[in-house]
């Protein structure tokens, strides 16, 4: 089970902090890492590194016990460890934030904070005075101006980070995980975390920071480990290595984007998008959209660039007819103005959408992989009124072919492929539609490396057979890889628009970042 | 579909665990003919099938309303209150139009017949409908949807026949006697209602497998947002299911007032809507929706039927004493089953730590207090004992292997 620390320090003071080696994790149809070997030293800031999939969040879940590694062996300042979940982690005094919060909505957040580890009073009731009491000490250390009486649900994200970590420090936790602290937070709130950071490292606290943003990176860190598609690619010295070396080390290989330089042939107009206004009640910017207007013609790609909760999702939702219908504005559809209030009104106008969060929007877990691809076009498989599985079978095999899905056969559990294939599932369901224009919400976030590849080639093709494609991501690179022409939302306005041979990485960060 | 969530192995005609119900029901069958004193399987057997089939075709025609709801992702928690309703709405029909028959105990004639029999149905679509408009309009949740009209549509019914007999008949009264021809043609002849519940449930088959209908049915329970999102009209999915699940209730209810010749809103049906739903997780449903098959919630329907009356021949109690707990303890017993891969891969132990431990006299009390109202006394004692030793030891086995 877990160690006994306590005497850990006294026994093992020069041990480093952490030392994960040779920790191989498996998911079905995924090797998420391979092998991996990881030391941190006590009290550095260690910045781990990589595209998305590249295995940071499941080493890191490894060692909070959240996942117990298929191979490999873990010490915690130098005793072994085996974590069977995350309150043994806690008891070896690690302390993870996830990306995704892990917070009690409809509890206050002192209950948050001793959530599992209450005080009692002499009598075995709830000490609620003194809980509240340490949280207000803990939160007015990390420059929170929030009271411990509060609901969690109604705080802001940075300030609910910001509970998390109290609830790190209440633990006393003496190495702490965090997971793309500020991929949510506005600039000042990430002055403030970067400041909290600070004052837990000059108390000797050890922190494992994962984050793709290398500003912040080479700002705050002593080491940086960099992984890809689940292995160790290198752990350098921060002093030693510039943000260009670790980027090239995280992808790897540059990624065959000279395959779609040639120019793809722009073809009329599809739809036009006019002073797009989107109302946000009960938020203070009072608005997930604001005037935005753009044109996407068929035969090219249109590239949505912005941060987390730019407006990117709602935007390809509003055009769908899934988000809120209280949008103001113009949507017009081969010059015809439109309105949906259903997915099911844009299916029929040749709109198709691949959502982003392949299992929560896009999956069917209890169909088989036909079943899945044929879910949209089901009318083309049936005979006499009723399904017909040779039908279907024949319907799907195209689709399958084309997208080249990885499959054992069309009856195959979904569930059993990797997320590459059930992406490639997913778009195949939407070109059975015959779609004119098709809307990519971040298809490729999760995906592997090789697979994102294969992706892209899909993606030139169609569009290169005249299908307009709007794509978000949130990577840039894959944006300058795809894109004919490229929009940046921030906070819900459209703040640039780039023709390819214009965008840089770096125009699109600043118009991004409300520039 | 029903290859859907196993491999894309060929299935034989039923699933693995859909043959281990068949094997189950005729291991429940033989054991029977064996055990029971009276042999009833073996002097009576045409006696004891028609009651079984009787029963089984009764609660079959909602199970299977269940089912679709079920695997659309909703539950229907009404369907017992349904059937009072459906039988007090056709007995209230047939009263208001046709007093003078109803009170002499005479034959009311065809047209008040099918008229009842249609309100009844006509009333399980509004049911639905209501059930659907709560869900997706007011987004309840379907457990408090449906639990409202449990209790609001038997209370319903009760007031509907109340104030109806009050104005046809001299005296308010709870319940209405049904003594017409047809009814009594129903009641008597078996084959009825298990024709009725064959054909339907080849109906439903083949609207889960065969139709677009069904695909959207499963999609929805599946994963609702991504059904959404898929462009697939996702309240008039449910608005079906619901209407389904009520109208097959509806149907049942009738089956139900002529089998006891009574329309008795106070208890006709009461508490059958969990028997209903156990029939279908028996038979596979997965309350998460989703999964499940026809050809589960038929035999889990069966096996139901085939125990219960089972345990009444082997005890010689009425069999309505020990239903509820042998509906219980089946339901328990098929779930645990489903998931004993899990069990036996390792990781996971049935008694755990100090509620496993605390499980156990549990569990041993449970039997001993069963088997020593069944079989007397001594046997119960030793019945409790034995399986507290039987669980002490799998405990023993268990944090062994995890050690």
């Amino acid at each position: 089970m877990s160690v006994s620390i306590g005497t850990k320090a006294a026994d093992h003071a020069d041990a480093p902090a952490v030392v994960m080696r040779g920790i191989t994790k498996r998911f079905p149809g995924v090797v998420a890492l391979a092998d991996v070997t990881l030391e941190v030293r006590r009290g550095e800031l260690h910045a781990i590194c990589g595209e998305n999939g590249a295995g940071k969040s499941t080493l890191m879940k490894i060692l909070s016990g959240v996942y117990q590694p298929d191979e490999g062996t873990l010490e915690i300042g130098g005793v072994p460890a085996r974590f069977t979940g995350t309150r043994d982690a806690e008891k070896a005094g690690i302390a993870i934030i996830h990306q995704e919060l892990a917070l009690v909505e409809d509890l206050s957040v002192a209950a948050n904070v001793f959530l599992g580890r209450e005080k009692r009073t002499a009598l075995g009731l709830l000490d609620d005075r003194s809980m509240h009491d340490e949280c207000g000490r803990l939160l007015e250390s990390l420059e929170c101006p929030v009271s411990p009486a509060t609901r969690t649900g109604g705080l802001r994200v940075g300030d609910q980070q910001l509970v998390e970590i109290a609830k790190a420090l209440s633990l006393d936790a003496s190495i702490v995980v965090m997971d793309e602290p500020t991929s949510a937070l506005t600039e000042s709130e990430s002055a403030r975390l970067e400041r909290t950071i600070k004052r837990l490292l000059a108390a000797g606290t050890t922190i494992l920071y994962i984050s793709h943003k290398m500003d912040e990176v080479f700002r705050l860190a002593d080491r940086i480990t960099v992984l890809r598609d689940g292995r160790h690619v290198r752990t350098v010295n921060r002093v030693d290595t510039s943000p260009r070396q670790i980027t090239s080390w995280m992808v790897g290989r540059e990624l065959a984007d000279h395959e779609f330089r040639q120019a793809r042939t722009r073809g009329p107009t599809l739809l036009e998008v006019r002073g797009l206004t989107l109302p946000w009640p009960d938020h203070p910017r009072g608005y997930r959209l604001s005037n935005v207007s753009f044109d996407l013609h068929a035969g090219e790609i249109l590239g949505v660039a912005g941060l987390m909760g730019a407006g990117r999702t709602e935007l390809l939702e509003t055009i769908f007819g899934a988000g809120e219908p209280t949008w103001t504005g113009e949507i017009r559809l081969d010059g015809k103005p439109v309105r949906f209030h259903h997915p099911r009104e844009a299916c029929d106008a040749r709109i198709a959408m691949v959502t982003e969060d392949r299992k929560r929007l896009g999956l069917f877990p209890d169909l088989d992989v036909a079943g899945n691809v044929s879910l949209c076009s089901l009318s083309e498989a049936l005979r006499g009124g009723f399904l017909s599985r040779r039908r279907e079978e024949d319907l799907v095999a195209g689709p399958i072919r084309d997208t080249g899905v990885k499959t054992p056969g069309p009856h195959a559990a979904i569930t059993g492929l990797s997320g590459g294939n059930q992406q490639k599932c997913i778009i195949g369901r939407w070109l059975l539609t015959k779609p004119a224009i098709l809307l990519l919400d971040d298809p490729t976030r999760g995906i592997d490396v090789g697979a994102k590849a294969e992706l892209y080639a899909l993606i030139d093709r169609l569009c290169r057979e005249g299908l307009g494609v709007i794509l978000t991501s949130s990577e840039l690179p894959e944006l300058l890889t795809l894109a004919d022409r490229i929009i940046v939302l921030a906070e819900g306005r459209l703040t640039a628009e780039f023709a390819r041979a214009e965008a840089t990485e770096q125009k699109i960060i600043e118009a991004a970042t409300g520039g | 579909m029903s290859h859907s969530h196993s491999s894309h192995k060929p299935v034989f005609l039923l699933r693995p665990a859909e043959w281990a119900l068949v094997a189950a029901i005729a291991i429940a069958i033989a054991l029977t003919a064996l055990v029971d004193a009276n042999h009833s399987y073996w002097f009576q057997p045409l006696d004891s099938l028609r009651d079984i089939a009787r029963n089984t075709a009764l609660l079959g025609i909602f199970a299977l309303g269940a089912t679709v709801v079920i695997i659309a992702g909703g539950i229907d928690l009404s369907a017992g209150s349904m059937i009072a309703l459906s039988g007090t709405v056709c007995a209230t029909t047939m009263l208001a139009l046709a007093p003078a028959q109803m009170m002499g105990f005479k034959p009311v004639g065809a047209v008040a017949v099918a008229a009842g029999c249609l309100a009844s149905l006509l009333v399980g679509f509004l049911v639905g409908t209501l059930h659907a408009w709560l869900i997706t309009a007011v987004r309840l949740p379907p457990f408090i949807a449906t639990l409202a009209t449990l209790v609001g549509l038997r209370s319903f019914a009760r007031a509907l026949c109340e104030s109806t007999t009050a104005a046809f008949t001299p005296t308010k009264s709870a319940l209405i006697n049904i003594s017409d021809p047809f009814f009594k043609t129903v009641r008597d002849n078996v084959w009825i209602p298990v024709a009725v519940f064959g054909v339907l449930a080849i109906v439903t088959w083949l609207l889960l497998t065969r139709t677009v209908l069904g695909r959207h049915i499963h999609a929805l329970g599946g994963n609702e947002q991504a059904a959404r999102l898929a462009g697939i009209r996702t309240a008039n999915v449910k608005w079906f299911a619901y209407c389904f699940g009520a109208m097959t209730a509806a149907l049942a209810g009738l089956f139900y007032m002529a089998n006891e010749s009574v329309a008795a809103p106070v208890n006709q049906g009461r508490g059958h809507e969990l028997n209903a739903i156990a029939a279908a997780v028996v038979g596979g449903c997965s309350l998460a929706g989703g999964v499940g098959t026809v050809p589960g919630t038929v035999l889990g329907t069966i096996f139901l039927r085939v125990v219960i009356d089972a345990v009444s021949k082997i005890i010689k109690t009425g069999a309505d004493v020990y239903e509820g707990l042998i509906v219980g303890i089946v339901v328990v017993i098929a779930v645990t089953l489903a998931q004993v891969g899990q069990f036996a891969k390792g990781g996971r132990g049935l008694l755990p730590g100090a509620l496993g431990l605390c499980a156990i006299p549990t569990l041993a009390v449970l039997c001993g207090a069963i088997v020593s109202m069944t079989a007397g006394g001594r046997i119960g004692i030793a019945a409790g004992v034995g399986a507290a030793i039987f669980l002490s030891l799998l405990r023993t086995w268990e944090s062994r292997r995890s050690a």
